[in-house]
């Protein structure tokens, strides 16, 4: 398993040429995100449905289909159920990977504001209203995802991934839950409630919590793509890079102590009933009651398990300093995430969530509950808390979450500069790059094209195509100036 | 494009540290700034009245959607 696996086409003698990339630590994030909608204030009725196709109108006869590419390289479309659904381009970095999700938001933002415009025109009355939500759950009891995508080594099993990383997984919403007002109260995360299986590699209607994709979008012979499910979607951008980061920093201690040969620790971890962790953990708003059941027959509690992965990467930071990072920029980037994880650890540890309030989603809502309790002196309907809760969610007409921004309650790692720049810059060191000037191009000129995520073809005024199968390459090749050219 | 990667890199490193002493002051002036937060919350209070005046019930069941993946 650690050795170099022949591609089946070379001599016995011969050595397989590996990428650089497949040797080292470096990583291929991606966040999809599927939105919700909804409507309010019409005039005569109308639903989510009618106002997706109206959101997705000027995609539709721009690209003929409600499936898109967009200037940075990221994909826009419209998704079963009617989500308007955006996956980030590929990023090396996790911060690159946040302004990408921002600039999605800024889209959704923008659809959402010509369809609201579009729909008031057309006789659905001025109080119309869309709403644009960025999160997991409607009212009706129907979930959606914010899923991840990780390149990782072939030499990781999925079994290994079900046992390793899942427990980090689940434990982790301590910090990346987002939190959500149900009828039988406040729970850390928004999808513990739905999510039934661990792991599947089929993609069926019941919902895993991780699975692996046939399609790597990468050298099948060197990279596989986890996609991860189990994941609130975050407001929060402190959380969104969390999120990335540190799942990142685990999988580098996995794929080390696979390529070894060794035990990487995480094994120690899995547990007896992941469903079951999962509620728990969702349910205990102190982080540190819940006695989750391990598979060796061990309880321990979410935090315990935290800080045994934390243990398993400093170790690994300790061996590795000076692989940790393509430059030493990427190095001190791991090192801070390091920090700001022991640095969240502690605090919950010691029963302080509420600094979290400026970072953790949950932490943020429930600080937000608590001020407005203060205030109204009294309970607060179970119904207005709701109302907050997808309110800060609502990236098209929300007020809270731009109140909390506006008044420096979150930490900001990017500002709208950033997010601006990112709607029509997609990742400068990965094959986005090509995939971002080839769109803006096509655009530009009028022309047909489709993509996807490793191949451009212009349709009209005439066909060429170019592949691009590695994602850590954004070096044109011939073909590509081919394409270009005609352009 | 070198320049973008070295701007992103930099930008990078300006704001992983303004999280850092960001993080750092807050942990120092507990009590200040949690004086200064309930301020500031009371603001943010005052910014969202129009949705705390609104009808709950209402938005909350607009928002019905199939599943997604």
């Amino acid at each position: 398993m650690p050795q170099l696996r022949d591609s089946g086409n070379s001599g016995p003698g011969a050595t397989v040429e590996r990428s650089p990339e497949f040797e080292g630590f470096a990583r291929i994030f991606g966040v999809e995100t599927e939105y919700g909608v909804s409507v309010t204030g019409a005039s005569r009725p109308v639903d989510a449905g009618q106002v997706a196709m109206t959101m997705f109108r000027p995609i539709v006869s721009r690209s003929r289909s409600t499936n898109t590419y967009l200037a940075n390289g990221s994909r826009l479309y419209l998704d079963v159920g009617s989500h308007p659904e955006y996956a980030t381009a590929e990023a090396r970095r996790p911060i690159d990977a946040l302004a990408q999700d921002m600039a999605g938001e800024l889209v959704m933002r923008r659809l959402a504001s010509q369809a609201q415009d579009q729909l008031r025109d057309t006789g659905y009355g001025e109080h119309l209203r869309v709403h644009v939500f960025k999160n997991n759950a409607d009212s009706a009891g129907h979930s959606f995802g914010c899923h991840e995508n990780y390149l990782v080594r072939r030499y990781v099993s999925l079994e290994q991934v079900e046992h390793e990383l899942l427990p980090f997984l689940i434990t982790r919403q301590l910090y990346t839950g987002a939190g959500r007002v149900t009828d039988e109260g406040f729970e850390i995360t928004q999808r513990a409630d739905y999510l039934d299986e661990a792991v599947s590699s089929a993609t069926t209607r019941s919902r895993p919590m991780v699975n692996t994709r046939d399609e790597p979008h990468a050298d099948p012979e060197e990279f596989r793509r986890l996609h991860v499910i189990i994941g609130d979607s975050n407001r929060s951008q402190w959380a969104t890079r969390m999120k990335l980061a540190v799942t990142h920093l685990v999988l580098c201690a996995i794929e080390e102590s696979a390529r070894l040969g060794r035990p990487s620790g995480c094994e120690a971890f899995a547990l007896a009933d992941p469903g079951e962790a999962n509620r728990a953990v969702s349910r205990d708003l102190t982080c540190r009651t819940a006695k989750l059941r391990l598979a060796d027959g061990r309880e321990m509690t979410a935090i315990e398990i935290q800080r045994g992965y934390l243990s398993i990467v400093e170790r690994f930071m300790a061996d590795h300093r000076e692989l940790t990072g393509e430059s030493d920029a990427d190095a001190g980037d791991m090192a801070r995430t390091v920090d700001a994880w022991r640095q969240v650890l502690e605090l919950l540890e010691s029963g302080r969530s509420e600094q979290l309030a400026d970072r953790v989603d949950w932490a943020a809502k429930l600080r937000l509950f608590e001020a407005l309790h203060a205030r109204r002196g009294g309970m607060i309907a179970q119904s207005k808390l709701a109302q907050l809760d997808m309110d800060y969610h609502d990236i098209a007409s929300g007020t809270v979450y731009d109140a909390l921004l506006r008044r420096g309650m979150m930490i900001r790692l990017l500002d709208d500069a950033d997010a601006q720049r990112a709607l029509s810059a997609p990742p400068a060191d990965t094959r986005a790059a090509l995939r971002g000037r080839f769109v803006a191009a096509a655009l530009d000129a009028g022309a047909q094209f489709s993509c996807d995520w490793t191949r451009l073809t212009l349709t009209g005024p005439e066909h060429r195509e170019a592949v691009m199968l590695d994602p850590f390459d954004a070096d044109p090749s011939d073909d590509y100036e081919r394409l270009m050219a005609a352009l | 494009m070198p320049q973008e990667f070295a701007q992103a890199h930099a930008q990078e490193h300006a704001a992983a540290q303004d999280e850092q002493n960001a993080a750092v002051a807050q942990a120092a002036s507990a009590a200040a700034t949690a004086e200064t937060a309930g301020d500031a919350l009371d603001s943010v209070l005052d910014d969202i009245e129009s949705v705390l005046e609104t009808n709950a019930e209402e938005y909350v069941s607009s928002f019905v959607q199939k599943g997604g993946e």
